[in-house]
């Protein structure tokens, strides 16, 4: 904000204090939905305070079994975060990898291999979920934390975020490592890895978030409820069938799924304000 | 310290492109070798050729008699310093300087002894941990040649070193450059475009135009009897003057009408070229050259008057003394020594003298008239 006006400040920190709030509302309700019975929940009147129950909740989804799962929030968050880290670390290796052989070596269909990659942008896994599922279930991946992560690791995206910033690399850089002994490996592991140090964080938060969110793909292979991941299992909980839904169960498992990926960002991102403040090229 | 040699080298691109045709050079131990033309004339090429960076189409590179065409880079012993320094920006001066040794298995103390004793000879010594972007230009440039000297190669490989410093680092990197090369004693190849550089540094200066050896000597042969009309416009600055000749009935005349008695030449001349620092003012009645000076640019010691033929739109310009007040208009007669003029044939090849090979030349009957 260039204008320094008492008007102007008053007006935007209100609009920023209602945005906060529009966004923390949801939150809040959970919050204080977890801390109340399930009797407390069903009387008609959504609490805005905090129940009686206090942390139970929590304590008791994280140890013990969940309803109809059959398996315990741990479990559900601890398939999550697994998928989540295979996912990212799996996507950014792919992406180092191929982006530095399509960007540095010259070789026969350089070119019809960058395109191709670019090209499955337009195919994500919902697109291809049919064939992707029976590749899968021939496989006999079913039910495995591989089956959950192969499908999504390779990302175009990433794979071209990686070669936009390795084309800045100036090839003298490339022509100096060469003169002073440093083969393919070594420039890759010496020199790239560690000027593109931001990149990899900034995908790193991005694809983490976007393999904790997967929704789709979890529910389609994982009939074993050991492999059940957080978000898919909340939708499984809050559809009720017969029974009453838990609402308390529901919410504390919600804000318990909510705290990984807030814990990555909030961690990462220094990193990625450091890279952007002091640049190392 | 080792001899280099080249024979018959070739770069041909993929495309068909010829960069290098047929280039021999046999450089000494020891010696340092400038290697000068216009921009494209393929001096980079040649020196990414001899690095290892581009490979050679057809000819042989020898590095101390044993061909090294098909070596990496690394396995050649060669050590380059590039035109923007190429400097690794996430690691310290220290690593920067000590990551050749690093590759090649030298153990820790030693590398760090070595890096010391370099920095301690360039002057970095306070600055060994900082990171390339806290330093300044003329420091990169130091660091970049602490990062080719501390490996202790066969041949030094510059590659337009100085070409992103100011005009004052560069004549003081210039001479730190030339000191540092003979005190190590070490081969080096110098690629530039800037002729003072070239005059000032080379042992021996190779001349290059597209992709071919236009000549090669020590920096003062080529600024006195330049092989091609190519070397004398490009060693000399302002530029040699050119001027025609035509076969007249009474010798070669120049524009203007001038004319010259030219015996004992070889072949046919078809022009005279005389440098502007050669031409002095001269109240004879055969003085040379009759001009109208069009410009002045006085640059304190001298000043240089560009100038025409009377009565022609044929350029000429002179080197005289800064002292001497010019106008712009001014008739000027000028004059050169016979020794002083240099002439091609019609395909830019010099035209010695035919007694020259023997000893001193004898006094040639030359005369002008108007």
């Amino acid at each position: 904000m260039r204008y320094r006006r008492p008007g102007l400040d008053l007006l935007s920190h209100a609009l920023l204090l209602l945005s906060i709030a529009m966004f923390l509302f949801p939150v809040w309700m959970a919050l204080t939905a977890a801390t109340h019975t399930r009797a407390e929940l069903y009387t008609g009147i959504a609490p805005l305070w905090f129940g009686g129950e206090g942390i139970d909740n929590f304590i008791a989804v994280l140890r013990d079994p969940v309803g109809r799962l059959g398996v315990s929030v741990s479990q559900l968050l601890f398939n999550s975060l697994v998928m989540a880290l295979g996912i990212a670390v799996g996507k950014i290796v792919i992406a180092i990898l191929a982006a530095y052989a399509v960007v540095f070596f010259r070789f026969r269909g350089r070119m019809l291999c960058f395109w191709a990659i670019f090209v499955t942008l337009m195919l994500p896994v919902e697109v291809r979920i049919m064939p992707t599922y029976q590749v899968v279930s021939d496989l006999g991946l079913l039910n495995s934390y591989a089956g959950l992560i192969l499908p999504l690791i390779a990302s175009a995206t990433a794979t071209f975020l990686f070669r936009q910033f390795y084309l800045t690399v100036p090839p003298e850089l490339l022509e100096a490592a060469r003169v002073d002994g440093a083969g393919p490996w070594k420039f890759l592991c010496d020199i790239l890895l560690p000027l593109s140090k931001t990149n990899v964080a900034a995908l790193f938060v991005i694809m983490f978030l976007y393999g904790w969110n997967q929704y789709l793909w979890p529910l389609m292979i994982t009939t074993d409820t050991a492999y059940t991941t957080a978000v898919v299992s909340l939708k499984q909980m809050a559809t009720g069938g017969d029974n009453l839904v838990p609402w308390q169960t529901v919410m504390a498992t919600a804000l318990l799924a909510l705290l990984p990926p807030v814990a990555v960002i909030v961690t990462m991102q220094r990193y990625f304000v450091k890279g952007l403040v002091d640049s190392e090229k | 310290m080792a001899t280099l040699t080249l024979d018959a080298l070739n770069k041909r691109y993929p495309n068909g492109n010829a960069a290098l045709l047929g280039i021999d050079l046999s450089v000494e131990d020891g010696e340092m070798i400038v290697i000068v033309g216009p921009s494209g004339c393929g001096k980079s090429t040649l020196l990414r050729c001899l690095a290892g960076l581009e490979t050679i189409s057809e000819g042989e590179l020898k590095i101390d008699g044993e061909r090294v065409n098909e070596r990496e880079p690394a396995e050649r012993d060669i050590a380059m310093v590039f035109q923007n320094y190429a400097l690794y920006p996430h690691m310290s001066v220290a690593e920067n300087m000590a990551y050749a040794l690093k590759n090649r298995g030298v153990p820790k103390p030693a590398r760090e002894a070595k890096v010391r004793e370099t920095a301690r000879v360039l002057g970095l010594e306070a600055l060994l941990d900082r990171r390339p972007r806290q330093l300044s230009g003329g420091q990169r440039q130091r660091v970049a040649m602490g990062r080719a000297i501390v490996r202790e190669p066969k041949v030094f490989l510059f590659d337009e070193p100085l070409s992103n410093l100011d005009a004052a680092l560069r004549v003081q990197m210039r001479l730190e450059i030339r000191r540092l090369q003979k005190r190590l004693g070490t081969t080096a190849i110098y690629v530039t475009h800037d002729q003072v550089e070239a005059m000032t540094l080379a042992d021996r200066l190779v001349v290059m135009n597209a992709g071919r050896v236009e000549q090669i000597g020590t920096p003062m042969t080529l600024y006195q009897r330049p092989a091609t009309r190519f070397v004398a416009g490009f060693i000399g600055s302002p530029a040699m003057n050119f001027l025609p000749l035509e076969q007249g009935a009474a010798g070669w005349r120049l524009p203007g009408g001038a004319c010259l008695e030219l015996e004992g030449f070889e072949g046919r001349p078809s022009s005279l070229g005389v440098r502007p620092e050669h031409l002095r003012e001269s109240d004879a009645e055969t003085a040379l050259f009759d001009v109208r000076v069009e410009l002045i640019e006085p640059l304190g010691a001298d000043t240089l008057a560009y100038c025409r033929l009377d009565g022609t739109a044929t350029p000429l310009v002179v080197r005289l003394d800064g002292a001497r007040q010019l106008d712009e208009g001014e008739r000027l007669r000028l004059d050169a020594g016979i020794d002083r003029l240099h002439l091609f044939d019609a395909e830019g090849r010099r035209l010695e003298r035919r007694s020259l090979d023997h000893g001193r030349a004898p006094l040639l009957p030359l005369s002008a008239s108007l």
